[in-house]
């Protein structure tokens, strides 16, 4: 709500202000909603109200933008960066886009922890972009970050950069991660995040541990905080131009179904999901692949599936091809 | 506001002020029950589920209204409010230019006019709006007031969605209901009257987020009898439609100033996926006007909604 204040607009003086509140109006919204019916305060100062009226229209309503321009920012901003697995990327149409939420659900072990880990490296040290890494589980290792650069590249100099372009940000309940993502919409990412270089990415880890304990009971807060989560990751994404990429737990449905989730009003939030899950291969145990399968997308029809391997971002180059020409041996044909 | 405030328009204006703007009564035939569509004044909405279909039913209608009239469109122009940051341009882009090529194949192949000319000229028939909470969204209906007095080919107001800010408003407004449904009460006031002074159409989505238990008998009994049903305990706070296709999340739980705007509903559901893997979603409309339910169904692909 906008309280009136003296000396927020030109004609907006102390007297009219207190002549305002004595009428019980202490609002913005109600100035503009009821202003003609104010017939006693608009003769005597009919032209303030219509000021303020002007003045509280420019500052807080939103500007209606032509679709072509609009079109054209887009082409012109938007960024696709690779995940750094090749079927990861085909499922998200060849990358993470810039702008957009994407969600990775999956039960525990999964290795949603392990593809963003992949991420972080892939943007940092391949696309050499900045990344924001707010970890809200105590999972982040930095050793296994360290190990997967290795694999990269041998020089210790080019590892130690690709390691200070990934900022961490430890969260661990609500409110400090609302704190924090109004934090980096105050200041902007630039500032929040001392790597240099821009920021691409801001990958949460993961959201369903905050806010699953503040869901359920006959409150309403916690559906009023997820929903604000919601609003300022969008909003981050949209206005600084980044891929957020968040992590959720899995349920199963009526059907024995997997979904993700955090509920109805939270399912409507991503733009793109991901659903990971462990393969059940007889015979094999302590496997380290995976399958990924699309569960939503704006892009792709829904239920393809992919599969890889999450020790792909910790081989280098040669170890991966030669993999997988020995796969190729191994498979009854 | 219109009279005591002075606006000016030139004899255009107030000729299309007055004939009235372009009616939308035969937009979709397929969801629309016949001689039933919108038309100036109504308000339509989406009600579904994630991902049943409903903003690829939006982006269907819009690329119905930006397309110009050579190619089967309506040439209205849109306004879209955004409240939750899910306006995908690029999909929207992806529908438009699929529409315009397969128009276009039965043209002979010396068109003057690019595809990108075509694009940008729909284009520019769209506006878009963000808000990012319900006291912007009101502000922002205040302001766009009188960009639907000066625009006489801007028919139709989309808002996706309405229910963002529910849960928001809800824990703001404390322990009275009075409070918590506040904005969206004021938003629906101001809707109706620029639906009335204005003439337009509405279309909004609203998030299925409520489950709605014990509701499958009351619907077969209100299907039954049309007319005002018993208040009971789960649904005392919104009118009886008649839904004989109630399905497990289509509970009204927006503000009842907000039901009472609404002329047509449209509830959207997931159906099972055919045997060459598509699948197929449903649509099941329902009006103030006509008795009974129209039925559709349609899957989605590249070019948008194909109904079947």
């Amino acid at each position: 709500m906008v309280v009136l204040r003296d000396g927020m607009c030109p004609g907006l003086s102390e007297e009219l202000v207190v002549a305002l509140r004595a009428a019980d109006i202490t609002t913005g919204t109600w100035v503009l909603i009821n202003l003609f019916t104010l017939v006693n305060l608009a003769s005597r100062c009919g032209n303030a109200l219509l000021a303020i009226r002007r003045v509280l229209l420019a500052q807080h309503t939103a500007f209606p933008v032509s679709g072509a321009d609009l079109y054209e920012d887009l082409l012109s901003s938007t960024a696709i960066l690779s995940t750094g697995n090749p079927s990861l990327d085909k499922l998200l149409d060849s990358g993470l886009y810039t702008g957009e939420l994407t969600e990775l659900a999956g039960g525990p072990g999964s290795g949603k922890t392990q593809v963003c880990f992949g991420v972080a490296v892939n943007i940092s040290y391949q696309l050499k972009q900045s990344v924001i890494y707010v970890d809200s589980t105590g999972g982040l290792s930095a050793s296994r970050l360290l190990q997967m650069l290795q694999a990269k590249s041998c020089n210790i100099e080019e590892q130690m950069e690709a390691l200070q372009r990934i900022q961490v940000f430890p969260v661990f309940d609500i409110f400090s991660l609302l704190g924090c993502l109004h934090h980096f919409r105050c200041v902007g990412l630039q500032q929040a995040s001392a790597g240099g270089g821009s920021v691409k990415a801001v990958i949460v880890d993961s959201v369903s541990a905050v806010i699953s304990p503040i869901l359920g009971g006959k409150q309403n807060e916690g559906m009023s905080m997820m929903t604000q989560v919601a609003g300022l990751l969008k909003t981050i994404a949209k206005d600084f131009n980044v891929a957020v990429l968040v992590t959720n737990t899995v349920t199963r449905d009526g059907n024995g179904q997997l979904k993700a989730g955090l509920g109805q009003t939270w399912s409507h939030v991503p733009r793109i999901r991901i659903l990971l899950q462990r393969l059940e291969r007889p015979g094999s145990t302590c496997s380290s692949v995976r399958t990924a399968t699309l569960a939503k997308s704006s892009r792709q029809p829904c239920h393809l599936k992919e599969e890889f391997d999450l020790q792909c971002w910790g081989r280098s180059e040669e170890q991966l091809y030669g993999m997988s020409g020995k796969r190729k041996h191994t498979e009854p044909s | 506001m219109t009279t005591t405030a002075k606006m000016t328009e030139n004899g255009a204006q107030l000729f299309a002020r007055l004939e009235g703007r372009r009616s939308l009564r035969d937009i979709e035939p397929h969801i629309f029950p016949d001689g039933a569509g919108p038309i100036q004044g109504d308000v339509v909405e989406f009600h579904g589920t994630e991902g049943s279909g409903k903003t690829e039913t939006m982006y269907h209608l819009v690329t119905h209204c930006i397309l110009p009239a050579d190619r089967g469109g309506l040439e209205v122009e849109v306004m879209y409010v955004d409240t939750d940051y899910h306006f995908d341009m690029l999909r929207l882009v992806t529908v438009l230019e699929q529409r315009l090529g397969e128009d276009a194949k039965g043209e002979d192949s010396g068109a003057a006019v690019e595809p990108e000319e075509r694009v940008r000229a729909c284009l520019g028939r769209l506006f878009v709006v963000h808000c990012s909470s319900s006291v912007q969204l009101l502000l922002t209906l205040h302001y766009l007031e009188n960009t639907f007095c000066s625009r006489p080919t801007l028919c139709l107001l989309v808002i996706d969605s309405i229910s963002a800010f529910y849960w928001v408003d809800r824990s703001g407004g404390g322990e009275s209901v009075a409070k918590q449904e506040a904005n969206l009460r004021k938003c629906s006031e101001l809707l109706d009257r620029l639906l009335r002074d204005y003439r337009i159409v509405v279309f909004a989505t609203t998030h299925a987020i409520m489950r709605n238990y014990g509701h499958s008998a009351q619907a077969d009994l209100a299907a039954m009898t049309p007319g005002p049903s018993e208040p009971s305990s789960s649904s005392s706070s919104w009118r009886q439609w008649p839904s004989s296709h109630a399905s497990n999340f289509d509970k009204a739980y927006l503000s009842r100033a907000w039901q009472r705007l609404v002329t047509h509903r449209v509830l959207f559901s997931k159906g099972e996926v055919t045997k060459d893997r598509k699948q197929v979603f449903s649509a099941a409309c329902t009006t103030t006007s006509t008795r009974g339910t129209k039925c559709s169904s349609f899957c989605v692909m590249e070019g948008g909604v194909q109904f079947l």
